[in-house]
Order: structure tokens, then sequence, then C-alpha cells
């Protein structure tokens, strides 16, 4: 395409997006509001994903080993376990560090006096997952191995979370559904009434030869324009908004006491900006597509 | 250059506009379309401009059938067409010069291009000293005029117009239609569609009388039979 006829479009496509000012104003105002919803369902998923990713990292299944399994017992378990789809890291406990780790953490030596020599405690692995919704399905193929005495896993805590993020998944992919449906919706609607306003314009330049794409040019960018003004304004509100919110509640005892961190919008912005982007070009677009339909036909 | 082959045309409505025509108008020849209200004039020129697709029959234009013309190709069907309507159909927030640079523009003419065609063909139709005013503030004949700057100024092989004197009073009328047959003598083809007997006859050209849909006539002379 030669310059002219891109500076030619955009020239266009912007005198027609402020022509029809309430129009746009309105669809404007529309597509934020609903943009809105669905960014603040999708950074609540990006920080449940977060915790699950934390919790993934720490949360591990112990498995006991029976007492009367030899070393060499042991050591195959220990080959078993980490060839099972989903687990990351199998790491041996024996018994003496179980002992151990118990000392510390209660912190006073002279409880455990004379259990050197009877350790009542069971050596054992530690296994963490690769993801956490594969965990039945480690536990139990783990259960089917020889020498395993017990499984020992936080299961409701992980099955909680697993489908908390499960339902923000589902919620927000209706809501985008939505948000995609209405914001078409209303831009090609507006795109349709300059359409109709500059009906003869349209009607001339196709008895002189003019190219569909060169008619729809410049509502496909009024489109795009709608779409982009309305991602970013929604992106500046969304952010005021979630650091208003992390202000209040991020430094909250609860949050500290679990030991999880949630997301600074700044870690999020890019994808944040990015999706809605993709959001507001695509559905400029789409409208624009679709408001033309009629007027391309002769 | 324009060939209709058993060419009809029924709409959805049910109404068969015309039925099963057959003519053909040569490169460089000039013929009218006559025949009184609702007789199919408008219909034979929407199908020459692939504005209505005919239901039977075979259309060819320059030697291609276009029949089955790609939608996408259409435009640069029409490129070859300057189209000129009874109702001047000009831009009314756009100046004399920017009309008709308009179409060269919608074209994606370049600008030098632009710059060098448009006050040529400004001064062909007689409206050189008229090029800053708006639409508004020309009379009909002027605005008709420059309808038709628009229409050759891409340089098109043939020329079409639908009543192009309907709304003007007879002098203005003949003056527009010199100025037809100016560019014909330029070697552009004329179709022009009228009800206008005094200038059909004075004329003296060829004319294919269409009556419900079916060519009563085709031949050179005036608007009624001899
Ligand atoms: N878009 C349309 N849909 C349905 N019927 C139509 C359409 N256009 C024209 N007709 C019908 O087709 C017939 C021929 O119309 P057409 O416009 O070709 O006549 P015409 O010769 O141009 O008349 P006029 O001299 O009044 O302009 C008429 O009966 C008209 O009602
Ligand atoms: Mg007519």
């Amino acid at each position: 395409m030669r310059f002219n006829v891109v500076s030619y479009l955009i020239k266009e496509g912007f005198k027609s997006t402020f022509k029809q000012k309430k129009m746009t104003g309105a669809s404007i105002i529309i597509m934020c509001a609903t943009m809105f919803i669905f960014g603040l369902f999708f950074v609540i998923g990006e920080n449940v994903n977060s915790v699950i990713t934390q919790i993934e990292s720490q949360q591990g299944i112990q498995i006991f080993i029976d007492e009367d399994a030899t070393d060499a017992e042991i050591e195959t378990l220990g080959n078993q376990i980490r060839a099972i789809p989903g687990v990351n890291r199998a790491t041996f406990v024996s018994k003496e560090d179980a002992l151990n780790s118990m000392k510390t953490t209660l912190g006073d030596e002279s409880l455990f006096e004379g259990w050197d020599e009877e350790n009542p405690f069971p050596a054992s692995y530690f296994v963490t997952l690769t993801d956490l919704s594969l965990n039945e399905q480690v536990q139990s193929e783990i259960l089917a191995l020889d020498n395993v005495d017990e499984i020992q896993s936080e299961n409701t805590t992980i099955n909680r979370l697993q489908s908390l993020a499960n339902g923000i998944q589902i919620t927000t992919i209706i809501i985008l559904i939505l948000l995609i449906i209405i914001s078409i919706f209303i831009i090609s609607y507006t795109i349709k009434l300059t359409v109709h306003a500059r009906r003869r314009e349209i009607s001339i330049m196709k008895y002189v030869g003019a190219t569909n794409g060169f008619i729809r040019g410049p509502f496909v960018v009024e489109g795009v324009i709608i779409g982009v003004i309305s991602a970013i304004i929604t992106l500046v509100i969304l952010g005021i908004a979630y650091n208003a919110v992390m202000n209040s509640i991020g430094d909250s005892v609860l949050l500290q006491e679990m030991g999880f961190g949630l997301l600074s919008f700044s870690e999020m912005f890019y994808l944040v900006l990015g999706v809605y982007l993709i959001l507001g070009v695509g559905i400029g677009v789409l409208g624009s597509a679709i408001s033309m339909r009629k007027y391309l036909k002769v | 250059m324009i060939e209709f082959r058993n060419v009809s045309k029924k709409y959805e409505t049910g109404t068969e506009a015309i039925h099963n025509i057959n003519f053909k108008i040569n490169k460089g020849e000039f013929a009218f379309l006559v025949g009184s209200s609702g007789s199919g004039k408008s219909t034979i020129i929407k199908l020459i401009l692939k504005e209505e697709e005919p239901t039977s029959g075979n259309i060819i234009i320059n030697g291609k059938d276009t029949t089955f013309l790609k939608p996408s190709r259409v435009p640069f069907l029409r490129r070859s067409m300057g189209i000129v309507f009874q109702d001047f159909r000009l831009l009314p927030d756009k100046t004399v010069y920017e009309n008709v640079a308009f179409a060269m523009y919608v074209v994606r003419a370049t600008p030098k291009h632009i710059r060098r065609q448009v006050p040529m063909v400004l001064s062909l139709v007689g409206l050189a000293n008229k090029a800053k005013v708006y639409p508004n503030e020309l009379s009909g004949g002027e605005q008709q005029r420059v309808a038709l700057a628009r229409a050759i100024v891409n340089n098109p092989s043939m020329l079409i117009a639908d009543e192009p004197t309907g709304n003007l009073d007879p002098n203005t009328a003949w003056d527009i239609m010199e100025l037809l047959n100016d560019i014909n003598l330029r070697g552009t083809t004329v179709v022009v569609a009228t009800h206008a007997k005094d200038i059909v006859d004075k004329m003296n050209k060829r004319v294919i009388r269409i009556d419900k849909g079916n060519i009563v006539r085709d031949e050179k002379g005036g608007y009624d039979e001899v």
C-alpha cells in the first residue's frame, strides 16, 4: 500500500469516529464496562493460578515406607515414583532426617532423649507434583506400588483450590463470550450509523470502481479506534482499582500467615494490555465487517 | 463492447422487467435507450453496471462475459465505465474540484496524476473557473457537468447515462447532450437512456426502443418510427 492510502484510511477513520460523538461515546462506555468486569475475573483468576503454583511448589505428598523394606527396595520405590507422570521430585527422607526435622520444628532436643536408638519415625519419600490436578491420579498409582505403607497429603485444600480455579476459569470464559457478543453488537451498530450517514459517498465510490476493501477501510479503522480507546481506558481503571484493593488487603495478616504473595498489577500489566488490545482490535474489525455487509452488496 | 445475449431480468418482486433482449453496441458508438416509464431502461443500465444480475442470458462487456465475474472483480469492470444519473449525485460537502478528484482518489490514482487530470476535464466540461465552488452554488446544468467530469476523469472506455437531462430545462439539456457528443467524438462509447424526444430527434443517432421489456425497434433515426 502506498503511504497516501494509509494516511487516507486513518484520517477518514478518525473523522467518522468523531462524527457520531454520542454513539461513539456510548459504545466506548459499554465496552469499558464489560471489559472491566472481564478484567476483574481475569486478574482474580491470574492470582488464584499464581497461588496454586506457589502451593504446587511447596505442597507435597508424604509417602511412608514399610518398616521392613530393604535399602535396595527403598531405592527401587524411589525410581518407580519418579517414573510416574506428574511427579516433579521425590526426595528421600530417612528415619534420622525425620527425627532431626521434628527436633528443629519443636526446638527442644531434650524431649527426644533416647529416641535415637528407638526412632519411631518411618522413612519416607517427599513427592512434589508438576500439576496439582494430577494429585489423585498420582496418589493412586503410588498406593499400588510395593513397600508403601501410607500416604499423607492435604487433599482437601488442593481439591478446593483446584475447583475454585476451574470455577473462575469457566466464569471468565462466559464473561469473555458475553463481552465479545455485546461489544460486537454495539460497535457494529455505531458504525452502521456512520455508514448510513455516508451512504451517498459509499454509493459513488462503488460506481466509480473503488474496491470493497478500500470502502471498508475507514470503517474498520473506526471500529479499531473504538476498541483500542476502550481497551486503554479500561486498563487504566482496572489498574487503579486493583492497586486500591491491594493496598487495603495486601498486608492482611491472613495472607502473610499463609505465606502466599498476590500479584502486583505491574506483573500482569503486559498480559492484561495484550489481552485487551487483541480483544479491542478483534471486536473492532468484526463489528465493522458486520455493519458493512448490507452496503457492500451492490 | 456491450452485448446482450438473450438477457431476461425478473426482480424478486416477480416483475419481469426485460424479456429475452439482444443487442450489441460497438466501440465508439453513440446509442439512445428510449421507451416509456417502466419499460426497462434503467434495468438495462443496472445490468450493464452489474448492479443487478440477469435472471438468464449473457452480458458481454469489452469482450468479456460478465455473467460469472467474481464480485471482487466488479470494481475493475466499473472502472471501464463512467456513470451519470438524473440526480447528479455529487457530494455536497466537497468542492467541484474535490468531487472530481474523489473519483480518482478512490481508485488510488497518484496525487500527481490527479493534479494534472482534474483541471483538464473541468475545462473540457466548461467549468475551469468553478473548481473551488460547492455543488449547491451551481445550477442544475453545471452540476450535471461536474458529474460528467467525474464520470470521464478516469478515462473510461464507455459512458453510461440514465436520464442525464431529466432534471434540466431544454436548453441546458441540449448543452449536456452536445457535451456527451463531444465525449463520444473523442472515442468513448456512449449509452444514454432518455425520455427527451426533441433531443433524440435532433441528434439523429442509433435508437434502441424498449416497450414492456422488449426491444421493439433498433435503428438510426428519431425518437419515433418514421
Ligand atoms: N429494484 C426493483 N425491484 C423490483 N422491481 C423493480 C426494481 N427496479 C425496477 N423494477 C420494475 O421493473 C420495471 C422496469 O423498471 P425500470 O426502472 O427499468 O424502468 P425505466 O424504463 O427506467 O422507467 P423510467 O423511465 O420511469 O425510469 C418496472 O415495472 C419497475 O417497477
Ligand atoms: Mg429509469
